[in-house]
Formats: C-alpha cells, sequence, structure tokens
C-alpha cells in the first residue's frame, strides 16, 4: 500500500493534571476514504480530535496534513491546510435561511451588497451535488428535519471548496434511523469527490457500514487498526475497544424469585396506542419492542402519568394503584429512566449529588432542613457502587459522559427502592463499556426481586437483557415472545412485520 | 488552562464583586465623612428593609424559573387591606396586619390561577396582574388618592418606627425574613426542589417532584412577603399610597439578578439577593452625599451595576473554567 496520508498523527502524548489522557497514540486516514475512529468515553477520541484541530498542543508527536508538518499546529493552520470539523452540535440559527446558514460568516458581496441570490444558488447547488439532496434555499433551519440540519451544518464547513479533510463526531447521535441513511448517503458522496473522511462514533452498526478503515483507541493508546471493515468485523471491534467479547457484555440470567407484579390492564389513550395489557412479575424484564410510531414511546409515558391515559387500569400485586401524575408514580414505587435523560433525566446544572437525592429528599433532613453530611455520605456510596466517574458528589452533570449521567439517573431510583423500573432507551449515546454495566445493574435490579419494564429500540439489547419481549405495532401488543431461544433476526422481524409475530408467539 | 498570571486581575476576578463593593464604600466614605457614620450606615440598612423583603420574594419566584412583575401589586394590596382594615372597620395593629397578608396574598393566587391553571408563562401573567393590580387600585381610589389614616394604632406604627434594643423594627423584619428565606431556599429539600423545577422543570417532575403544587405555594409565599413590605411602607407614612409599590420593582428585580450572577453556578440565592439589596442601597445613598444633580443619579447607577454585573460574570467564568 502507498503510504500516502491525507492527514497523520504520530506518537502524540497529551497530559492534562493527573491523567494522561493521550499515550504515543497515532491515526493516520488516507486520502478519499472514510476512517472510523472508535473507543470508549475516555478512551481519548475528543482529545485526539482537539490535537488534530489544534486547539490542545501535546506535550509529543508530529501532526502532519498531506504533506505539510504543523509544529504547532493552530486552529487556522489546521483550517488552512483544509481540515475541516463538523461538530456532534449544530450550532445553527433556527431563524436563518437554509442560505443564510450556510454563508454565515462567510458572506459574498456582489455590487449591491449581499450576492444573496449568488449565495442560494451556490448553497442549493451544493446541497444536490455534493450532499445529494435537493432542498431551496430560502427555507428556514427551523423547517427542517434533524438530518437537513446536519446536512445544512456539513454545507457550511464545506462550501469555500478547500477541504481536504473532513472530522465527523457523532454525527448520528440526534438523528432517528431513517434519517441516518440520509446523513450516511452524503458521506459516501463526500468519500467520492476524493475527501478523506474522520468519522467518530458509538454506533458501531454505522462504523461497519461506512468505513473502510477503523482505528481503535483504548485507555489513550491506538490498541488497532482494521484495514477491512465488513458488516462482520463489530464484535472484533468491540474487543479490542473494551478488552473482552460482545456477548459478555450481557450479564448470565440468574434464577429470580417469582410472583405477580405489575399489571396493565386496557390502558388506551385515545390516539396513539389502545386496549394495551401487559404483567411484569416481580424478578422478571420484560422488554418492549417497536418501531418509532408503533406507540412505544406514548405508552411508557402513559404508563408513568407523564401524558393522561384514556382508560385503563394499574395494579400492584392485585390492588388498584391510581396514576395520573408522574409524582404519584414515583409514591407507588414506579421509576422511570427516561429516553432523554438531558432532559427529562436529570437536572444538568446541577451536582451529582443533587440529582441523586432528588427523590429521597426526605431521608437526609430532619424539620426539612437538609442533612449536608447525609446527602454527601449517601452520594459518595452510591458513587461507589456504580463506579460513577469523576468520582466527585460536586461534579456538575451536564460535563459527565453519557454514561455516566445515566447511572446518576439510575442511582437516584436505587436510593429510592422503587418496586417498578421502566427503562426507555437505558444506553442510547452510552459507550460500550458503561452499557454492559447498566445492563448487570438492570439484572442485579430484577434479581432483588423488582419488576423491570426495558423499552428499547434495539433488538440486541432486548434479546440479551429481557426474559420476555411484547412487541408493540401501530399501538398495539401483537405478540408476547420469550427471549429464550430467539433470536435477533427473528425479533426484527417480528417488529418490523416482515414476519407475522402472532405465530412466532403461537410456535414457541 | 492558562491562568492570568496578573496577580491584580487574578484579585479581582476571586474577589470580583467585594472589591467593587469595597472600592465604592471607601470612595463614598472618602468624599463625604457623613456616609461612614453609624446613623448613615443605619439609614441604608433601615431605607433597604422594604426593597430587600420585595426581593425574597422576587428571589422565589426567580428560583422557581419565572419572574413576577407583580410584587409592587402585593405590597400595595397589603398596604392598601391594613390600613382600611385599621380606618374603616377599626381592628387593632394585628387583625390589620393579618388582612394586608390575606389582601397580598389574593395577588399570588391569581398569579398562581394564571400561571398554574391556564399555563401562562410567568411574565405574561404576572404582567397581566401588574395591570389589572394597578388599574384596581385606582378605581378603588377614585384616581390614586391617597388613604391616610392618621390615628393608626401606635403597634401598627411601631412596624416601621419601633425598634427593637434599638435596632429599627423593620430592619429586624427584613432579617427575620432574610434567615427564614435562606434556610428554606438553600438549606431545605423544598428549596432543592424549587430550585430544580426552576433548572429544568421536565426533569423534576420525572423526579416526581410536584411541580404544580410548589408553584402555587411559591405564588402566594412570595406575595405574602411583599404584603409584609407593604405593612411596613403604610406604618412608615401612615397611610396606602396607591401605586407606589411599582417604584421597587426594578430594583428588585436587579438585585436578584446581581445575587443570581455572583452564584459561582448563577442561581437565584437568598445571600446574592441581600449583597445586591445593599448594593443598591449602598450606592443610591453614597451618591446622594456626592451631592450630584439628580438627573445624573440613575446614570451613573446604571454605570455602576453594569461594571459590577460583568465583573461578576467574568469571575465566574474564571471560576468554571
Amino acid at each position: 500500500m502507498s503510504d500516502l496520508s491525507a492527514f497523520s498523527l504520530q506518537g502524540i502524548t497529551k497530559e492534562f493534571p493527573g491523567v494522561r489522557a493521550l499515550e504515543d497514540a497515532s491515526l493516520k486516514v488516507r486520502p478519499g476514504e472514510v476512517h472510523g475512529l472508535v473507543g470508549e468515553n475516555g478512551a481519548g477520541k475528543s482529545t485526539v480530535i482537539k490535537v488534530l484541530a489544534g486547539i490542545y498542543r501535546p506535550e509529543a508527536g508530529n501532526i502532519t496534513i498531506g504533506t505539510q508538518t504543523l509544529s504547532p499546529a493552530t486552529p487556522e493552520s489546521v483550517h488552512a491546510a483544509g481540515v475541516r470539523f463538523i461538530h456532534q452540535e449544530l450550532h445553527l440559527v433556527p431563524h436563518f435561511t437554509i442560505t443564510e446558514s450556510v454563508f454565515l460568516g462567510q458572506e459574498r458581496v456582489g455590487r449591491f451588497g449581499l450576492d444573496t441570490a449568488g449565495m442560494r444558488a451556490d448553497a442549493e447547488a451544493f446541497l444536490r451535488d455534493m450532499l445529494g439532496v435537493t432542498l431551496p434555499g430560502n427555507r428556514l433551519i427551523r423547517d427542517l428535519g434533524t438530518a437537513e440540519r446536519k446536512l445544512v451544518q456539513i454545507a457550511r464547513a464545506l462550501i469555500d471548496g478547500a477541504a481536504k479533510v473532513v472530522v465527523f463526531d457523532e454525527p448520528t447521535a440526534p438523528l432517528a434511523s431513517d434519517e441516518v441513511d440520509t446523513v450516511m448517503r452524503a458521506i459516501r458522496r463526500l468519500k467520492e469527490q476524493g475527501i478523506a473522511i474522520l468519522y467518530v462514533s458509538h454506533y458501531l452498526s454505522e462504523i461497519t457500514d461506512i468505513c473502510d478503515r477503523v482505528t481503535v483507541f483504548r485507555q489513550g493508546k491506538t490498541v488497532g487498526v482494521f484495514d477491512d471493515i465488513t458488516d462482520a468485523s463489530g464484535s472484533d471491534l468491540v474487543y479490542a475497544m473494551v478488552g473482552r467479547d460482545i456477548a459478555d457484555m450481557f450479564p448470565k440470567k440468574g434464577t429470580r424469585q417469582t410472583g405477580t407484579g405489575f399489571a396493565i390492564d386496557g390502558l388506551s389513550d385515545g390516539k396513539t396506542f389502545e386496549g394495551i395489557s401487559i404483567s411484569v412479575g416481580k424478578g422478571e424484564i420484560l422488554g418492549i419492542a417497536g418501531l418509532i410510531g408503533s406507540g412505544r414511546e406514548e405508552l411508557i409515558d402513559t404508563i408513568y402519568g407523564l401524558t393522561k391515559a384514556g382508560s385503563g387500569s394499574f395494579t400492584f400485586e392485585g390492588q388498584p394503584l391510581q396514576i395520573k401524575s408522574a409524582a404519584q408514580a414515583v409514591r407507588a414505587g414506579i421509576v422511570l429512566v427516561p429516553r432523554d435523560r438531558r432532559h427529562d433525566g436529570l437536572v444538568l446544572p446541577m451536582t451529582v449529588a443533587e440529582n441523586t437525592t432528588l427523590a429521597t429528599l426526605e431521608r437526609n433532613a430532619t424539620f426539612g432542613l437538609e442533612n449536608r453530611r447525609a446527602v454527601s455520605n449517601s452520594t459518595e456510596a452510591q458513587i461507589k457502587a456504580l463506579d460513577i466517574r469523576p468520582p466527585n458528589p460536586n461534579a456538575v452533570t451536564r460535563l459527565l459522559s453519557g454514561g455516566n449521567q445515566q447511572k446518576v439517573v439510575l442511582a437516584r431510583w436505587m436510593a429510592k427502592s422503587a418496586r417498578v423500573f421502566i427503562f426507555d432507551e437505558p444506553t442510547v449515546g452510552v459507550d460500550v463499556g458503561a452499557k454492559a454495566e447498566i445492563y448487570q445493574l438492570i439484572e442485579d435490579l430484577a434479581a432483588g426481586g423488582a419488576c423491570v419494564i426495558v423499552s428499547s429500540s434495539d433488538p440486541v439489547e432486548l434479546q440479551g437483557v429481557c426474559d420476555r419481549i411484547a412487541v408493540m405495532m401501530r399501538g398495539a401488543i401483537i405478540a408476547e415472545l420469550p427471549t429464550e431461544g430467539l433470536s435477533v433476526d427473528t425479533l426484527v422481524a417480528a417488529t418490523t412485520g416482515a414476519v407475522d409475530a402472532r405465530e412466532l408467539a403461537d410456535a414457541s | 488552562m492558562d491562568r492570568t498570571q496578573n496577580p491584580i486581575v487574578n484579585i479581582l476576578l476571586r474577589f470580583g464583586f467585594l472589591v467593587v463593593f469595597a472600592g465604592f464604600f471607601i470612595l463614598f466614605a472618602a468624599w463625604n465623612p457623613v456616609f461612614l457614620q453609624g446613623g448613615n450606615l443605619l439609614n441604608i440598612v433601615e431605607g433597604a428593609s422594604v426593597l430587600m423583603i420585595l426581593a425574597l420574594g422576587m428571589t422565589l419566584i426567580v428560583a422557581t424559573g419565572g419572574i413576577d412583575l407583580s410584587v409592587g401589586i402585593a405590597l400595595d394590596f397589603g398596604a392598601a387591606f391594613a390600613v382600611v382594615a385599621m380606618k374603616s372597620y377599626g381592628l387593632d395593629w394585628f387583625g390589620a396586619a393579618c388582612a394586608g397578608l390575606i389582601g397580598g396574598s389574593l395577588v399570588g393566587i391569581f398569579n398562581a390561577i394564571l400561571v398554574v391553571g391556564l399555563r401562562i408563562s410567568p411574565f405574561l401573567a404576572t404582567l397581566s396582574t401588574f395591570f389589572i393590580g394597578s388599574s384596581v387600585q385606582r378605581i378603588f381610589t377614585n384616581g390614586g388618592g391617597p388613604i391616610s389614616h392618621r390615628r393608626m394604632p401606635e403597634e401598627f406604627r411601631n412596624l416601621a418606627l419601633g425598634d427593637i434594643f434599638g435596632v429599627p423594627t423593620e430592619a429586624v423584619i427584613a432579617f427575620v425574613l432574610v434567615v427564614i428565606y435562606f434556610l428554606i431556599l438553600e438549606r431545605s429539600i423544598w428549596g432543592r426542589r424549587i430550585h430544580a423545577m426552576g433548572m429544568q422543570r421536565s426533569a423534576s417532575i420525572v423526579a416526581g417532584i410536584r411541580v404544580n403544587r410548589i408553584l402555587i405555594l411559591c405564588f402566594v409565599g412570595a406575595s405574602v412577603t411583599c404584603a409584609v413590605a407593604g405593612l411596613i411602607a403604610a406604618a412608615n407614612i401612615r397611610m396606602f399610597t396607591p401605586l407606589s409599590g411599582f417604584s421597587y420593582l426594578l430594583d428588585a428585580i436587579a438585585a436578584v439578578f446581581i445575587g443570581a450572577a455572583l452564584h459561582p453556578r448563577g442561581r437565584p440565592n437568598v445571600p446574592g439577593t441581600v449583597a445586591g439589596v445593599l448594593f443598591l442601597g449602598m450606592v443610591a445613598n453614597g451618591l446622594n452625599l456626592m451631592g450630584l444633580n439628580f438627573n445624573t443619579k440613575d446614570a451613573l447607577q446604571g454605570i455602576i451595576l453594569l461594571s459590577a454585573l460583568a465583573l461578576a460574570v467574568a469571575q465566574q467564568r474564571a471560576r468554571n473554567r
């Protein structure tokens, strides 16, 4: 192979006070390839990107872009060398048009002021030719879907035509699965134009789908470069990332106590789903599968009292329960780990201690006044039990990684010792290592006799974690499948309606 | 990462607001020795009592994530109900005080109905309350004439003019309220819930916090607090002056947001509000003693406020780096 590279980082070491974020790490991307960069949170992915961007200055190592060695690399010199960054956050003004957004900060001036017509034509042409979408340049950003916004963001970075390397940082994180394809198509088109692409993502299926080669980071070091990526490379990548096998991600299902637990009878919200009856025994993990639009999310919100139920009833151990609000659900011992943890799960500006004790305030108080030592003691116990990092009760939760944020949400409910745990998309945006820990925690809850409901769009997760899976489609439960002997493929087929799930249920 | 090396800048950043506070204190003291006299300092504290109480109510509402533009109305209602109770119904001072607090609570109840019941944003809801409440006062007083009550009971007058062990009663009342508010908002579990819902409503709901109940209690509590300020104002001048609460509104908002800027995480908080109120009081008093032209005073006050806030924000950034 040629030794030609679009850019290469070699022997990069970067230290922060107390931690060595990168140690002799290297990353080399060839022209015209899509190169994946994977690793757990804290493996050094974002540090290496910031080194490439010239934001961090490494203690050791070389940065070469094209044929030119930059020492030191600064944000300006990196930009001049043709490297562009597509950040995870969109940073678009909702009330601007597509054209205005694309040319924001690089407006073109014609003879009579702004060259609006020219800019619009160029923006539309760029989106059409380079990214493969046809969008009118005068449409407002707020009227676009998330995927289209992402493309506008890409167009903005690349419109000057000088890009040789494009770094995508978690480009699909906020996208629904059908939107992902739109972005993927755009990236493939860029590749065809001979642009080298560094693709950073937690989603291994996307990595194996789009990347030609992949570099794996672990604990600040380059632990592997995969030259030959196929759909089957996923488990190899996981092994390299975490140093263990994918099958080991899921905990062993232990023997558990059984008994009637939480039951829902004939629940309807009058719009998206109707006549839902499910029950979860004590010590059982019930999965809920279903595509977007199947009513799965709405069902969870209604069970938890976030939206009003039209009809239906709840029982626990045969006793009727009133759930008309989230507060009532919590008092009845039903707790939710919501899908949107940054919005609904955590009060982000608050600290780990404040968030973990938010539902158990009375316990650490006398006459309503908080006992700060008790709060900090119980938080420290939770931090230890769940291995939350950094282990600092006063860390602001906004700054934690996805996995650790999720653990904080969990810690709050563990402290509450609830009877029914509902998990909605428990591992979205969570890195592989933390995923395994969260699965173990879910299993432990069930082993401890709690009723657990896991709603997820990830069939592998459902199959690996749950005892039984209720499949939802068009607002109804079409089948309940035991996971023992159930293959992921069958589950996907049932969720998408490719096979009649009722027959599956009968056969098993 | 790269900390500024200049030690002076560092000190300014760390103690920014305190330095400004102290700086002005020294400046005013040097300009006019009267400023430093015990009587004048007591004047500042006493004069700030009404604003302090109003600002506490405002702090509570801002902590819930809203704002209360009707604090002045609650003050007016407190004063009006108390004066009318004494003048027309002959109630004693205690009955009148209770009437005033009930009058003030009506404002909070109305706000709560708009915000919780009708889901109107606090800004618009309390703005409407402000308009309606202002109009009600004008109608009731036939266009805004004061209702005076020269033979106000001595005990009621003492709310403003008396003293407890040499400290003016109104300052004592303000101090007690500051302590109560501090305990509730900064040290109690209810305070934690209030702050949580103010910062992220949806997450607080999921955490099982009864946000509507808290909102109602906060609006009513804030308006009752403001009514206390109304009692003091009425006792001070032995009359109810319609629409007099409005003049405190902007200062109360300013004090709360100065206080929030002083907090390391930018939260509205009681000690910060106290610092904000005292700062505003000191600047107003000091500028007065400098004998400045009345017309330039507001501008100067604004400039001082701006520079203090800019420093406080820079300080916050430096701390969070």
